[in-house]
């Protein structure tokens, strides 16, 4: 497109502008969290701090259970990950390069949960758990979010292996190879980039969650980052906004560690057409 | 189809081993049946009683519970709260989800930059978006009281979540602000497929820079808006996290939707019978999209 100097500056700068405002907020936070508590209240508000303190973070870390916290969305995140994307691989492999009554059905069915609100499984699930007797537990969430992380991840793998030419696995069946070797040496390596799109699409959707964590725990031992630090929101006497922000951006970190190495992933994921919200 | 036919039949991965194809799909199987299937059909037949939830002590009521619900003014409150949420919050998504993705086509100093900083919203938790949101409308000393009141676009501080119209306004701006990132990756990818020869054959019929838009762009982008809009419809419908952490449904149930519903019932008035049917309910209201959605995919396919 052609454009002078002028227009492509004004350009720019009407961009940026509407960049810097959709990132406001965030930026905001940070800029909250490096606060020193009495600016906070200053009347009309400073922009950038007149100093610089990490002590909300130090307090976060050793005066609040936020740590605790985050073992409990780590260890809750990579379980569900690794768990959802196993089972979904296989499933996804037999969905595209497998003929048999039904497959057709069973592609519809997986759109379909794909698309289900949460809220209508909740109470059931709720129920299951205190029969089980494992409510209140990580495992219990980890059943739970199965419910959204395995139709999204199934149905995210099916789109990427759609892409994988069926000739490559014919090739190596011609060679001798069995169905299962075929898999593991031809198809495994060749659906590596999407099977890590999809485990990290599926970390973060799990990393995020809130309904059932709120409705099925209620405990702090298990409790995950996102229903913790709310219950650190409502249990203040007077809320700490500079303490909320600093934990809102170690909450963010996975996220921002992703955007800054492995963005071509993400990127790499919408392509393939599945992304939820 | 006829093609489609041709190549299966010289398939060496045809039918013969269909056997392996079940077991590898079994595990999945077994686990919808458990946490989806299971409790899909139990959420119905848990809607058919009046359960108490500490005890979850119930009896049998039949269709009761519905025709409570069609009787009761909240319901139908909370029914029109989540379509005036969904269309509003939607309309603005799309709009500006178009508006930046066109934008971030063009060429810009920094792009890849804009374009993170624009999807972050998105993928950042919606406690972490709250959290933000709810220092940003601070009465007392929330920045964006400040900048209004610095701008004399207000003389008093707002009261941004705890008065209506303010609290409905308030929710949809932030879910326009989470989720038009979804769309600009949507549409941004759409963009780039365009050939550049149709922008070409306008520019030579005379086409200014609006028309080129209406007559090149929009009819290029019909396909994946459709879809686009579809899946937002029954995400935003769906919504629970968001509005339940920014107003709590109210002030009283001026901005309770369905989904906020089913959670009141359940756990703050201790009935899980009516709170599946009003859960069994919403999933009908959202089934004719589910189903729209899921013609338009398969159409997809088949191109």
């Amino acid at each position: 497109m052609k454009r002078g100097i002028a227009g492509r500056i004004a350009f720019n700068l009407l961009a940026w502008a509407v960049v810097s405002i959709t990132a406001f907020p965030l930026i905001w936070m940070v800029i909250t969290s490096v606060k020193p508590q009495f600016e906070l209240f200053r009347i009309p508000p400073t922009f950038w701090p007149e100093s610089v303190t990490f002590e909300h973070y130090v307090r976060l870390l050793t005066e609040t259970p936020f740590l605790l916290y985050m073992r409990n969305s780590l260890v809750l995140s990579t379980a569900t990950t690794v768990l959802v994307v196993a089972v979904a691989t296989l499933g996804a492999h037999s969905l595209v390069r497998f003929r048999y009554r039904g497959r057709e059905a069973l592609a519809r069915l997986v759109l379909f949960t794909y698309l289900l609100p949460s809220v209508v499984l909740l109470l059931p699930l709720y129920l299951m758990m205190v029969w089980l007797g494992v409510a209140n537990s990580l495992l219990s969430l980890v059943i739970a979010y199965t419910t959204f992380a395995l139709p999204y991840a199934l149905w995210l793998l099916r789109s990427f292996m759609q892409g994988i030419p069926d000739d490559l696995e014919a090739a190596a069946l011609v060679d001798g190879a069995s169905r299962m070797e075929a898999f593991f040496d031809v198809i495994l390596p060749q659906a590596l980039p999407g099977i890590i799109s999809t485990s990290l699409f599926t970390f973060i959707l799990s990393w995020n969650e809130y309904l059932y964590a709120l409705v099925l725990v209620n405990t702090d031992s298990a409790r995950p980052l996102t229903t913790g630090v709310m219950s650190m929101l409502i249990s203040a006497f007077n809320i700490e906004w500079s303490l909320l922000m600093a934990a809102s951006v170690m909450m963010s970190l996975p996220l921002i560690i992703i955007f800054a190495f492995l963005q071509s992933y993400l990127t790499r994921g919408f392509g393939a057409g599945g992304v939820k919200g | 189809m006829g093609a489609k036919r041709a190549v299966v039949r010289t398939n060496p991965l045809d039918r013969k081993d269909a056997l392996l194809g079940v077991m590898l799909i079994a595990p999945t199987v077994l686990i919808f049946c458990a946490v989806i299937v299971y409790p899909l059909v139990s959420a119905l037949y848990l809607s058919m009683f009046r359960i108490f939830t500490p005890t979850l002590q119930g009896s049998f009521v039949g269709l009761g519970n519905y025709a409570e619900l069609a009787a009761s003014q909240e319901f139908w409150r909370s029914l029109l709260n989540t379509a005036v949420w969904t269309v509003l919050t939607l309309t603005l998504q799309i709009v500006f989800g178009i508006a930046a993705a066109l934008m971030l086509n063009q060429a810009m100093v920094m792009r890849s930059l804009a374009r993170s900083l624009i999807l972050f919203p998105y993928f950042v938790s919606t406690v972490v978006a709250v959290l933000v949101w709810r220092w940003l409308f601070n009465d007392l000393y929330g920045i964006l009281n400040h900048l209004a009141m610095w701008a004399g676009l207000l003389s008093m501080p707002l009261d941004w979540l705890g008065s209506m119209p303010n609290a409905m306004v308030s929710i949809v701006l932030v879910g326009a602000w989470k989720y038009f990132p979804f769309v600009v990756i949507a549409i941004l990818a759409r963009l780039q497929t365009i050939p550049e020869p149709l922008y070409e054959a306008a520019r030579i019929d005379g086409a200014g820079a609006w028309s080129r838009f209406t007559d090149v762009t929009l009819p290029q982008l019909k396909e994946v808006l459709m879809v686009v809009i579809l899946l937002r419809a029954i995400w935003d419908f769906k919504e629970f996290d968001l509005i339940y952490l920014l107003t709590g449904g109210g002030p009283v149930i001026a901005t309770q939707t369905l989904p906020l519903m089913v959670y009141k019932e359940a756990f703050g008035l201790n009935d899980m019978g009516r709170a599946s049917a009003v859960a069994v309910a919403m999933m009908l209201v959202m089934l004719s999209f589910m189903l729209l959605y899921l013609r338009v995919s398969r159409d997809g396919e088949r191109k």
